[in-house]
């Protein structure tokens, strides 16, 4: 514990950890100093003076070091002019008035200068009713202005910073905590000031404008009405929005979320509900162990596809060859009947169910009840794999991100955290910043890499072998020595993983970096294996099923063979792609060959995936049931279409990829006949002769307590659990109660304080000897043939849940493929055309497929990049691919083409 | 696009050896006055370049350029007559100056006159308040000062200035 400093702040004796800021430590006794530009997640800039303070300094006589005495008691010596708070650390003795007429009048002062141009346009503000600015001019500032009304600046008031967030330069008070936000935290400087004084505004340069996954943060944090996002813009009032507690669906981080809604007509993006309740924006829920006060963008504009009209509203069955509307009553029988075929009740034998990560965990459970009873089998919708090693090597309970630092270690394997788990990527960064020696081992490069001490290249498809070197140091020393300049030309295989560290270079820098990479790889495994703790998060960057279970088999090992496993901060993190695909693994369901496993079925039960969408070779069953929100491939495919509730209309839990189980709660009454996914799943058992529980949500959740080991004692009542401790002050004004929002100053009235819980993470199992050895990592198996294409993550992507966000529509942009200036030349593709060049991307066995080619060296040589979920279906790394030009796409070109 | 870069190479690899390579982003101001003394201002494509050069962010490089008065983001005049304004030297009647002044060239703050030569523009703080109504002219090659100005004294100025 840091070393404790005693002060007395408007006459209360006050106890703070030394380097705190007086303005902290007054929130700790209840005393809200007020604030603009001062957030407790930015370093302190001192640019609004609203918290202005008089602090008093015991005198200390210079030769004896003893503060002096007068009177019995240590003289105070006050500063001749107010300090700011937010920027001044306590010290011990000091005394600090917040409350005097003094500061009062400066107060009443600072509000009367930051409003001289404000347009005080409250009643047409969106930020009004939950705005600092309004709130705290109420209470500290004068009832008029000395100021001449006529000399007010006028600016403009709809400056778009991109698509996304919208800039009123008049409501701007230049308090900067945007452009800290970027700059610090999200480490994305894509705003900035602009001239000075009166002239100064934001800007953004970036191309496309305000180009940040985090960028929708700032409109929470804006302490002002001037930054606005595009989504909730003009949309409602804060006073007529109820809050819903939620998780976010779009990524295993779990991030906390608040669902705003309202009572209206019609609703957007021209949503069925008539007069009905309406979702106005998504905001950040506060849990300081999972996403702190940060949500990305994705998670913020892409919650539209519940509310999207295209969602399916009642069953359908096929007769006559068409999907058409059916009751419930008729589709469940339907399907019942399909599914049992010529067997006897409950024996559904070549049953496969197939549900995927966008389920809750209680949905799941019943899916691998229906299985089991009927006698088939469940597999998890996956394009990853190794998640039945996490029950032992899991992150243990008590991990959390914001507490490494100094003497940690953070390894990230495989994964473009940027891209695949944006809120990751912002926690790593900031354990790296904070100290905690951070390890990138990847195919390509990163935006981790900036922050990485040890930037570990291999070639795609020898990742399991990478980690296995960082745990094993018989093969370290056989690496090194390969690397050694005489030793190179032999044709180790070590030397080929060192080789694959300059994979662009000329072979002259190759032999020349093998040392270097080597002895960075070896540095690497040394400060892993002497870290106090370890974390590892392996994603999906270039790997398949089999790829990423050999990965996961091998960090595992690793943390095994290092003991950072089974203690808080130590373990492995998977980067799934879904919020909840840990779920389905910790609840028994396997990521299957869809190949083999459709082919061995006759009948087949989808739920909330889309396997034909994504592979349209698989084998198809002879009758197949799909449970959706929307008419997917996979959906015109089938037999009986159940309608299913999107997450937003019903309650459940989801298990992160920290194994944190978290409760969502429902936020709009749900659509037209649609049910919850777990309802449907037990209806459907029972018409095949199963019992199984569906009349709610926390039924099937007592069930999973009961029979799952590791969520053995959980409790809804638990999930829902919070504490008083978060790091943003907790003193709060108990008028405030009712109202959680604007109860705390910091959350600048959007944002909110987590009341309805912060979820448990699941205990650990024992660690089976068998991951104790360390097994010889299996060797590379990709052939060397053509260009290998790797599937990579994009954040947007065109899949299922972004499409119908029309904001982030426009951020997906075209379907791309990233190719090595090398291999495009010997292709005769031209590097650096603008627009890109398109090219045909051949892939043995796919169809052929039209992408614009990003020519750069963030490709290595002999691979093709393709984006996961663009148009071209890739699971797994394939070899002998190539490309060929399709047509230069010169504007300049096609406009000398025309007459002149 | 006529890139800094083709044109002065040398300069720029000479701007950015001074400076240690982990801190290029020290290279951006001398850089912004080298792409200033190319067009008069400083192009939305040298401020790529110069981002790109220095591997900071454009929006940096712009709020860097932004901040001061010295760099220009539009054309303007041969000269640019830049009159404080700041508190002090307004107490010494530097806004009646700016005005008459504007008044008596024929044109607005900021502007420049039609002969493209004088672009006048206010500033804040030049450091001669005791000595104001003041101003700088920049030339493109340096600053010159000129204090304890009067319209008639600014005027006869700026003729001489047209005739250089």
């Amino acid at each position: 514990m840091s070393k404790q400093v005693n002060l007395t702040i408007d006459n209360q004796a006050v106890t703070a950890a030394e380097g705190a800021l007086i303005v902290d430590a007054a929130k700790k006794v209840g005393i809200n100093i007020p604030v603009f530009c001062y957030h407790p997640k930015l370093e302190p800039a001192g640019m609004c003076r609203m918290c202005l303070v008089e602090i008093g300094r015991p005198v200390i006589d210079r030769a004896t070091g003893a503060p002096v005495m007068e009177g019995g008691k240590p003289k105070l010596q006050f500063g001749p002019k107010l300090e700011t708070s937010c920027t001044t650390p306590v010290s011990e003795g000091m005394v600090v008035i917040t409350n005097s007429e003094k500061v009062k009048a400066a107060r009443k002062d600072v509000v009367e200068f930051l409003l001289t141009s404000h347009p005080l346009d409250c009643p047409v503000c969106d930020k009004g009713g939950e705005c600092p600015l309004q709130n705290l001019t109420l209470a500290h500032g004068p009832a008029t202005s000395r100021f001449l009304f006529n000399e007010k600046n006028h600016n403009a008031k709809h400056v778009p910073l991109g698509d996304l967030i919208y800039l009123d330069r008049e409501r701007c008070i230049q308090c900067g905590r945007c452009v800290r936000f970027q700059e610090k935290i999200a480490g994305d400087p894509v705003i900035g000031f602009y001239n000075r004084g009166r002239q100064m505004e934001i800007v953004t340069f970036s191309e496309p404008g305000f180009d940040s996954y985090f960028s929708g943060n700032t409109t929470d944090i804006c302490p002002v009405g001037a930054l606005t996002s595009a989504d909730f813009r003009f949309g409602a009032r804060p006073w007529e929005m109820k809050a819903t507690a939620s998780i976010c669906t779009h990524c295993a981080v779990g991030c906390n979320l608040a669902f705003n809604v309202r009572r209206e007509v019609g609703g957007k993006n021209g949503s069925p509900s008539k007069g009905g309740i309406v979702i106005k924006r998504a905001l950040p829920r506060q849990n300081e162990a999972v996403n702190e006060l940060w949500i990305c963008d994705k998670g913020r504009f892409a919650y539209q596809y519940s509310e999207s009209p295209t969602r399916l509203a009642t069953p359908l069955v096929r007769k006559d060859g068409e999907l058409t509307p059916a009751s419930w009553d008729v589709a469940l029988e339907y399907a019942a009947e399909g599914l049992l075929g010529e067997s006897k009740p409950g024996q559904a034998k070549d049953l496969l169910v197939i549900g995927s990560g966008r389920l809750a965990n209680e949905d799941l459970f019943t899916l691998r009840k229906l299985a089991e009873g009927a006698g088939g089998q469940a597999a998890l919708y996956s394009q990853s794999g190794g998640g039945d090693l996490l029950a032992q090597v899991g992150a243990a309970p008590g991990t959390n991100l914001a507490s490494l630092g100094k003497g940690s270690v953070i390894l990230v394997v495989a994964s473009d955290l940027h891209e695949e788990a944006p809120i990751w990527f912002l926690r790593v960064k900031q354990a790296a910043e904070r100290g905690a020696t951070l390890i990138v081992a990847a195919g390509r490069p990163t935006r981790l890499d900036r922050y990485a001490k040890y930037v570990i290249r291999y070639a795609y498809g020898e990742e399991a072998q990478i980690v296995a070197a960082l745990g094993d140091s018989p093969r370290r020393a056989e690496l090194v020595e390969a690397a050694k300049p005489a030793a190179a030309a032999k044709p180790a295989a070590a030397a080929k993983l060192v080789e694959a560290a300059k994979p662009a270079a000329a072979a002259k820098t190759v032999e020349a970096a093998k040392p270097a990479a080597a002895a960075r790889l070896v540095e690497a495994a040394e400060a892993f294996g002497k870290a106090e703790n370890a974390l590892v998060f392996f994603g999906s960057d270039g790997l398949g099923q089999s790829g990423a279970q050999s990965v996961a088999q091998a960090c595992a090992q690793l943390l095994a063979a290092t003991r950072h496993v089974g203690r808080p901060n130590n373990g492995l993190i998977p980067v799934w792609g879904r919020a909840n695909e840990q779920g389905g693994w910790e609840l028994g369901l396997k990521a299957a060959n869809l190949q083999t496993a459709l082919q061995a079925s006759t009948t087949a039960y989808i739920v909330a995936a889309d396997p034909y969408g994504d592979d349209p070779s698989l084998p198809a069953p002879s009758f197949l049931v799909v449970q959706e929100l929307f008419l997917t491939e996979t959906a015109r495919r089938a037999d009986v279409v159940f309608p299913a509730q999107a997450f937003t209309e019903r309650d459940g839990s989801f298990t992160s990829g920290e194994r944190r189980v978290q409760r969502y709660y429902p936020a709009t009454p749900a659509l037209a006949d649609c049910r919850p996914d777990y309802a449907i799943s037990a209806e459907l058992g029972q018409h095949l002769g199963l019992k199984l529980e569906g009349r709610s949500a926390a039924a099937i959740f007592a069930q999973i307590a009961t029979e799952i080991p590791a969520y053995k004692g959980l409790t809804y009542r638990r999930l829902a659990e919070t504490t008083n401790a978060t790091a943003i002050g907790a003193a709060k004004d108990p008028r405030d109660a009712e109202e959680r929002r604007c109860a705390d100053l910091y959350y600048s009235g959007a944002g909110y304080e987590n009341t309805q819980g912060l979820g448990v993470q699941l205990p650990l199992q024992t660690l089976s000897p068998a991951l104790s050895k360390p097994a010889a990592a299996p060797a590379a198996q990709l052939s060397k043939t053509g260009l290998l294409a790797v599937p990579v993550t994009q954040l947007y992507d065109l899949g299922q849940t972004v499409l119908p966000s029309a904001l982030l529509r426009q951020r997906i942009g075209e379907a791309w493929v990233g190719v090595n200036p090398a291999d495009a030349a010997e292709a005769g593709i031209e590097a650096g055309a603008a627009p890109a060049a398109i090219v045909q991307v051949v892939l043995p066995g796919k169809p052929e497929w039209r992408a614009a080619a990003r020519i750069d060296e963030r490709t290595p040589r002999g691979v093709l990049l393709i984006p996961r979920s663009m148009g071209l279906p890739l699971n797994a790394p394939l070899p002998g691919a190539s490309i060929r030009p399709v047509v230069r796409r010169d504007s300049q070109e096609a406009a000398s083409q025309q007459p002149a | 696009m006529m890139m800094l870069k083709d044109t002065y190479s040398a300069e720029i690899e000479a701007t950015l050896a001074k400076y240690p390579p982990e801190n290029k982003r020290a290279a951006v101001m001398p850089l912004l006055h080298l792409a200033q003394r190319e067009n008069g201002y400083v192009t939305k494509s040298a401020l790529y370049e110069i981002a790109d050069l220095c591997g900071v962010a454009v929006t940096e490089v712009a709020s860097i350029m932004g901040f001061y008065t010295l760099y220009h983001d539009q054309p303007g005049g041969k000269y640019r007559l830049q009159v404080c304004t700041d508190l002090p030297c307004a107490l010494r009647g530097a806004n009646e100056f700016l005005e008459q002044l504007c008044a008596n060239v024929g044109v607005k703050v900021g502007e420049t006159t039609a002969d493209g030569m004088i672009t006048i523009e206010a500033v804040t703080c030049l450091a001669g308040c005791n000595k104001a109504p003041m101003f700088q002219v920049q030339t493109g090659e340096g600053l010159e000062y000129y204090e304890n100005q009067t319209v008639e004294s600014a005027v006869a100025l700026i003729n001489d200035l047209v005739k250089r």
